[in-house]
């Protein structure tokens, strides 16, 4: 079999049957431009029912094959009947490549699919670019801690399979086109689905762990001393309407919780307002932020990388620039108030 | 009694990895190799499990001699056994021909319960690695795990409590079952002295592409990674944003209120 024996680019549409995950639409988007510059058509694949409205946000994005798969062992969600179920498709059905949300679920189940059918997997990518010349597909991707950036591909086996983040790709509808629409059954047996979900708890709205759509982020990198330092950063973000973030090295430390992690492998995010504080610029952050209406970048190094992508910077001592931004605020509320 | 693997690596401390801005290739002279630090939760995850139902840790890894150091770490932090498959004809390997050298090998040790391994690695960072290495050794995925709430052996069965996206899942797999866990509830262990001491001298048991057995060459290394890299490039950095250089901290943060004017 030859590569150029597989056509098609795949998008797994994750939902949980009333809602299609953004991550989903996004990749919709991404995959109809690849699909543009090879020649192949643009399919998602639908496991169970999906209400119209949400259908036709799929259609929207210029699909141009459903696969709506139903059977036994799909009622709820789990790696073995998933990676069951996209085996099974491919082998029928030969896709050029498969993407799927970089969620919890799809990062479980894809690379998985990709290991039984022996193919290549990639993660992450924050790029996706189509090679005439080889007809590969380039997952481009911050690599080594965001010092470099790495250009991935799948050169001879298909399906290339993807995972990306939510956020990485924006949902842009391109219109309708005509459709072909195919029915599969495929079932799982459900007494071989090793996994049984006992009970779920919602978690309790922590709200200040929501970040992706925070107006105002004040984001604490490295340059952090600890913990201690925490507080004031909390209530400039609090002056400001904002929310607590952070860089990865800072999870690292223990100092926050991976939910507030900026960047690459984390959140990422889009606020009107960005304030960096300590954050040295490695690319894997800065991925993460590339929407931010204004950046403000505070580090002590003069030659910190942050400082090429902010609109304004200060050089500094991150505490002492917080302690007088707090200053400045509390003054003019109190002003206000008189 | 338990029988359970946890599959670590060492790599460079990536913080320290500096770029030369020559050739834009990595300068990886003189940066520290360390235990990956997400592994050291899985191992500690394993540690737990055996001390509270009895059994044995082994840790396996794949790597240059000198990846025997983080075997050693792990030795005394509470592993029983370490496993060290080491092979020129290993390198390059994405994660696909590396989850096969490392069953390959591991059908050689006996049958394992419970796998673990770290969520990703600091270099690499696929986070792919738990999600094949569990198809490699047919086990049940748990990923995220924050808790072990029980192991039963005679029913083979482990009962955990997983993070999601939004909440926290209580969830039953068989075993053998593949773990990796959430840092809050698994912090590394400091080893004491005495073990600390004999993972020093301890055996380390090898394994090159020549003593595992049925070692099929095709599927190992380069020859056996469907994903390549065929070019790297430094980040395209722009031009810098407006520096304010107003002659004091006080007079700088007063003129960013004035620029943000509007906005806060």
């Amino acid at each position: 079999m030859k590569k150029t024996d597989y056509r098609d680019m795949w998008v797994y549409i994750e939902h949980d049957g009333k809602k299609i995950h953004p991550v989903s639409l996004e990749l919709c988007s991404e995959a109809r431009k690849l699909c543009e510059a090879s020649g192949d058509a643009l399919a998602a694949v639908i496991v169970n029912d999906l209400p119209q409205e949400e259908l036709d946000k799929v259609l929207e994005a210029g699909v141009e094959k459903l696969i709506f798969v139903s059977g036994e062992g799909y009622e709820t969600f789990s790696v073995d009947a998933y990676t069951h179920l996209f085996t099974e498709l491919c082998k029928k059905y030969m896709p050029s490549a498969v993407f799927v949300g970089g969620t919890i679920a799809g990062r479980d189940f894809a690379p998985r699919f990709a290991c039984r059918l022996l193919t290549g997997c990639t993660s992450d990518a924050t790029q996706l670019i189509y090679n005439e010349k080889t007809g590969d597909i380039e997952f481009v991707e911050p690599a080594v801690g965001g010092k470099m950036m790495a250009v991935i591909t799948v050169p001879e086996l298909r399906p290339q399979v993807g995972t990306i983040r939510p956020g990485t790709f924006k949902y842009q509808p391109s219109g309708r086109r005509e459709h072909e629409i195919i029915r599969e059954r495929i079932g799982f047996p459900v007494d071989q689905i090793r996994t049984k979900v006992l009970s779920f708890t919602a978690e309790d709205l922590d709200d200040s762990l929501n970040i992706a759509d925070a107006e105002v982020i004040v984001c604490v990198g490295s340059g952090i001393k600890g913990a201690d330092a925490l507080p004031r950063y909390r209530k400039l973000a609090s002056l400001l309407n904002g929310k607590v973030g952070c860089t990865r090295p800072v999870f690292d430390r223990g100092i926050l919780p991976f939910k507030l992690v900026i960047g690459q492998s984390g959140v990422v995010v889009k606020p009107k307002l960005y304030l960096a504080f300590g954050v040295s610029g490695a690319v894997n952050h800065v991925t993460g932020i590339t929407d931010s209406d204004k950046v403000v970048a505070v580090n002590k190094d003069p030659d910190a990388a942050i400082f090429h992508y902010c609109d304004y910077g200060i050089v500094g001592d991150m505490d002492e620039i917080c302690d007088l931004m707090i200053g400045h605020l509390e003054a003019k509320k109190t002003e206000d108030a008189s | 009694m338990l029988n359970i693997l946890c599959c670590v690596k060492q790599v460079p401390d990536v913080n320290l990895v500096k770029i030369d801005p020559e050739t834009g290739s990595l300068i990886r002279q003189g940066v520290p190799a360390i235990l990956n630090p997400l592994d050291a939760n899985a191992l500690e995850a394993a540690v737990m499990t055996k001390e509270r139902y009895g059994g044995k840790v082994t840790c396996i890894t794949m790597g240059p001699d000198m990846a025997e150091e983080a075997l050693r770490e792990c030795l005394a932090a509470g592993a029983e056994q370490a496993v060290l498959l080491s092979d020129r004809a290993f390198a390059n390997a994405d994660t696909l021909a590396t989850s096969y050298v490392i069953i390959s090998a591991a059908k050689e040790l006996g049958k394992f319960d419970l796998i673990f391994c770290g969520k990703e690695s600091l270099d690499g960072a696929t986070g792919q690695m738990a999600s094949q290495l569990a198809e490699r050794f047919d086990a049940s995925l748990l990923s995220g795990v924050l808790t072990l709430c029980e192991v039963d052996e005679s029913k083979k069965l482990v009962t955990v409590e997983r993070e999601l996206e939004n909440g926290i899942e209580k969830t039953e797999a068989r075993l053998p079952a593949l773990i990796t866990v959430e840092k809050t509830n698994f912090h590394p262990r400091i080893p004491n002295l005495k073990n600390w001491k004999a993972s020093r001298t301890a055996e380390i048991l090898r394994f090159n592409s020549k003593t595992i057995p049925d070692l099929d060459p095709a599927q190992i290394g380069d020859p056996g990674s469907p994903t390549k890299v065929p070019r790297t490039y430094p980040p395209e950095v722009g031009e810098s944003g407006f520096i304010l250089q107003e002659g004091s901290p006080e007079k700088d943060v007063d003129k960013l209120f004035a620029l943000l004017e509007g906005i806060v």
